[in-house]
């Protein structure tokens, strides 16, 4: 028995109507209680003998293709209180990694690990290694500034700077001095907000404030400023929980899109959002890492008691 | 003798809130009462203490005119024939007398023997309007008892009653200080308009001398007074620029160090330390400019001039040597040091208010801390600053103390820092302390100074708290 919450030919097609455990669709959200019940005790059987109910074992399956971001062992303490418990993730190149679970669990600390956020936090510390390229981003070495060019960050709620559109695109290759000539600049700012998909929306109005725009295109206009400087993996916050359907659907197919150029990691609510545009997912409860592994393995067949009853909705 | 009447009042009101409590308590068995029994007590109270409250206060405002008017109205007519203020000298020794204290004057032969007469009237008169004042209160807060018992029914709306009286009792205190405003503007521009009647407002506003000493008898030396108001303007503003150009920006930067660099136990210590600079007594910067910066500033002045006499700068050097310790540039330094603790700690609130959401976006990009200031900061804080300056360029204009013992009182029209210079404000404390002849230009032209200045800062602070009002909105 299979949980059908992916789309798939089949949800294009109908076929799948028939099935009496199909689970029921609406806006683009899966209802909890719409996963059947007779199919998820066939799962809990297999749970009960399989694994325990918790515990400090992870389950993760390594993924196929290049490592962008190895993490081994990281733990978060904000004021010597402890957020985040030696988590170790394989985060691969040009696949978006969903990180999932309950509010409070981890998932947002852990992504600010990855380009230092942590570090504008007064009384963070974070111990662990992370890798970036087989290079450790914790390295006194490493300039966090430099990192943070090569890792962008896209936030919960859009957070465009009070400035023209125009200014918002091209403030980060103006402080890394990325481009010299205002042509040039020109080229940056139009195909960054081409790639986000916002170019045909403002190209008559780039000097007109961001502040105006929609909350949707607020968003895809900090996901162009973002990609405007040219990083390698881009870390998404929630970036659609401040959004209606219609402009989340846009924002998940931009990711899509964009996950052939970049490393992308999302931490999200929604395990619809998680399961529709996630190759890649990693399921968090209490600070811990529970369960790692393909997206469609992780919905279809989670190993771990926890995540089942999670992407089920009995918690979170 | 009033205390005992407040005793009884408060005595009073405990009875009615205690028995209107326990009568609507009875009253409400076998009905659905509208309020709570202890609203009814609340309303009882109120009127018991209301009415008896506004007797007291009537009293206390026309009791001592009363007492005038009673005692000028019976007095004999040796007493009445005194000339105006003999009459009031020995109305007060009467008082004197009446109290058992010796008079301060020695009246001559008929006043004399007048003098215990009209003190027992006095004392009658005294007497009378006490008792019957007190009586009045008193029988006021019984009537309003009574009208309350007769209140007390299940179906009155106590409650909302209540309501009603701490609202009118709110904005009453609210107005207070509304009106009070008022009347501050009213008398200013009545005064002023007398001014204005002497000096044409053209001259005030654009003449460019300002001497306002009028000779008293004809044969004294002495201008007729000029009125012309724009050396004193000049000054203000020459002050005020160089206060500004001191507390602008090390206030500004400090606030930028405060809310965006310091560690929260350094913020803990600064913040408090600026807070308490900000209450420091004006005059006590006075000091500091007068005592200390003055002559500090006097002397370097002075060895620079010295030192360039005789070269090819001689007319500059002459010039140097011979500052005074009362300068413009004293008291505008030290105002701006008064300052600082101003602008900054309204520029640390206004950047504290630019979301984190901004800085988190401008560090995820790989900004630095001041890449993210310059950049996103202060461009977002920009309106809101300029309010704070505002109100600090209001605060310097009517500023007093530090200019009345550091900036001098010579009105020269001059835009030279090292010169003396002399304010609004001084002019006004000038004009007014001491022995006054409430009539002349002279003093009257302290009121079309305070209303000018009144005018300028009145409408500086409506554009900065528009500024920084719909900035904060922005981000709400």
């Amino acid at each position: 028995m299979k949980f059908r919450i992916f789309r798939s030919a089949e949800d294009q097609t109908g076929a799948g109507a028939a099935d009496p455990t199909e689970s029921v669709r609406m806006g683009g959200q899966v209802l909890p209680e719409a996963t059947s019940s007779k199919a998820a005790s066939a799962v809990e059987a297999r749970l009960e003998d399989a694994t325990p109910v918790s515990g400090p074992t992870v389950v993760a399956t390594p993924p196929t293709g290049p490592i962008k971001i190895a993490a081994r062992d990281v733990s978060v303490f904000y004021d010597g209180k402890q957020a985040l418990y030696d988590v170790s993730l394989d985060i691969p190149d040009k696949t978006v990694t969903a990180l999932i679970g309950p509010s409070g669990c981890g998932k947002s600390t852990f992504l600010r690990t990855m380009n230092r956020m942590n570090d504008t936090i007064a009384g963070c510390k974070v111990t662990g290694r992370i890798a970036m390229d087989d290079e450790d981003i914790n390295d006194r070495s490493i300039d966090p500034v430099l990192l943070r060019a090569r890792v962008g960050m896209v936030f919960q709620r859009p957070n465009p700077f009070p400035k023209s559109i125009y200014e918002n695109v091209a403030y980060g290759p103006k402080i890394h001095g990325l481009v010299s000539a205002k042509s040039e600049m020109d080229g940056v700012v139009e195909s960054a907000l081409k790639r986000a998909g916002l170019w045909e929306e403002v190209a008559d109005r780039l000097q007109s404030s961001a502040m105006g725009l929609s909350g949707g295109q607020q968003q895809r206009l900090v996901i162009a400023r973002a990609i405007a400087v040219n990083p390698e993996v881009i870390l998404m916050d929630e970036p659609c929980s401040a959004l209606d359907p219609i402009a989340t659907a846009r924002i998940e197919e931009l990711i899509d899109e964009l996950r052939e150029r970049f490393c992308i990691v999302i931490v999200t609510h929604s395990m619809a959002q998680a399961a529709r545009v996630s190759q890649r997912t990693a399921f968090f409860h209490m600070g811990r890492l529970v369960e790692t592994g393909d997206t469609e393995d992780i919905f279809q067949n989670p190993r771990e008691r926890r995540t089942l009853d999670y992407i089920t909705g009995r918690f979170g | 003798m009033i205390w005992i009447y407040l005793l009884i009042l408060t005595a009073l009101s405990a009875a009615a809130f205690l028995g209107g409590r326990e009568l609507a308590r009875r009253r409400a068995v076998g009905a659905h009462p509208h309020s709570r029994p202890g609203q009814h007590g609340a309303y009882a109270l109120i009127w018991v203490a209301a009415p008896a409250l506004l007797v007291l206060i009537l009293l206390s405002v026309f009791a001592a005119p009363l007492e005038r008017q009673l005692t000028a109205a019976g007095t004999p007519d040796v007493v009445a024939e005194l000339e105006h203020f003999r009459r009031d000298a020995f109305f007060a020794d009467a008082h004197r007398v009446g109290r058992g204290e010796p008079a301060l004057q020695i009246w001559e032969r008929p006043l004399a023997e007048q003098l215990p007469v009209e003190a027992r009237r006095m004392v009658r008169i005294e007497r009378t309007l006490q008792w019957g004042g007190g009586a009045a209160a008193i029988l006021a807060a019984i009537l309003g008892g009574l009208f309350a018992l007769t209140q007390i029914k299940p179906q009155t709306r106590a409650r909302n009653r209540v309501e009603g009286w701490i609202y009118g009792a709110l904005f009453i205190c609210s107005a207070i200080a509304v009106l009070t405003t008022l009347g501050i503007i009213a008398s200013l521009a009545f005064d002023s308009f007398r001014f204005f009647q002497k000096v044409p407002i053209f001259d005030f506003l654009f003449g460019a001398q300002w001497s306002p000493q009028i000779a008293i008898r004809a044969d004294q030396v002495g201008s007729t007074g000029a009125f012309g108001a724009v050396p004193l303007f000049v000054g203000t503003m020459l002050i005020m620029s160089i206060a500004m150009c001191v507390a602008a920006p090390i206030g500004l930067l400090s606030a930028i160090y405060l809310s965006e660099y310091a560690s929260r136990t350094t913020r803990a210590v600064i913040k408090p330390l600026l807070e308490i600079l900000a209450g420091v007594p004006t005059v006590v910067y006075g000091f500091f400019a007068a005592l200390t910066v003055g002559p500090i500033l006097r002397v370097f002045f002075n060895e620079i001039g010295l030192f360039l006499m005789g070269g090819p700068l001689d007319g500059l050097g002459q010039y140097l040597a011979l500052v005074q310790n009362q300068m413009a540039l004293t008291a505008g330094a030290v105002m701006g040091i008064m300052l600082i603790p101003f602008v900054s700690s309204l520029s640390d609130d206004i950047l504290n208010a630019v979301p984190q959401s901004l800085r988190d976006g401008s560090f995820a990009m790989g900004a630095t801390k001041s890449e993210t200031v310059k950049r996103v900061l202060l461009p977002a804080a920009l309106p809101g600053i300029a309010g704070a300056l505002l109100l600090a360029v209001s605060r310097a204009i009517g500023e007093t103390m530090i200019v009345t013992m550091a900036a001098g009182l010579a009105a020269n029209l001059t835009f030279n820092p090292l010169d003396t210079v002399t304010t609004v404000t001084v002019q006004i404390v000038t004009l007014l302390t001491g022995d006054q002849e409430f009539n002349s230009a002279k003093t009257l032209s302290a009121f079309g100074l305070g209303l000018t200045l009144f005018m300028v800062t009145l409408v500086l602070n409506i554009i900065a708290h528009r500024i920084v009002q719909t900035y904060r909105e922005q981000y709400d």
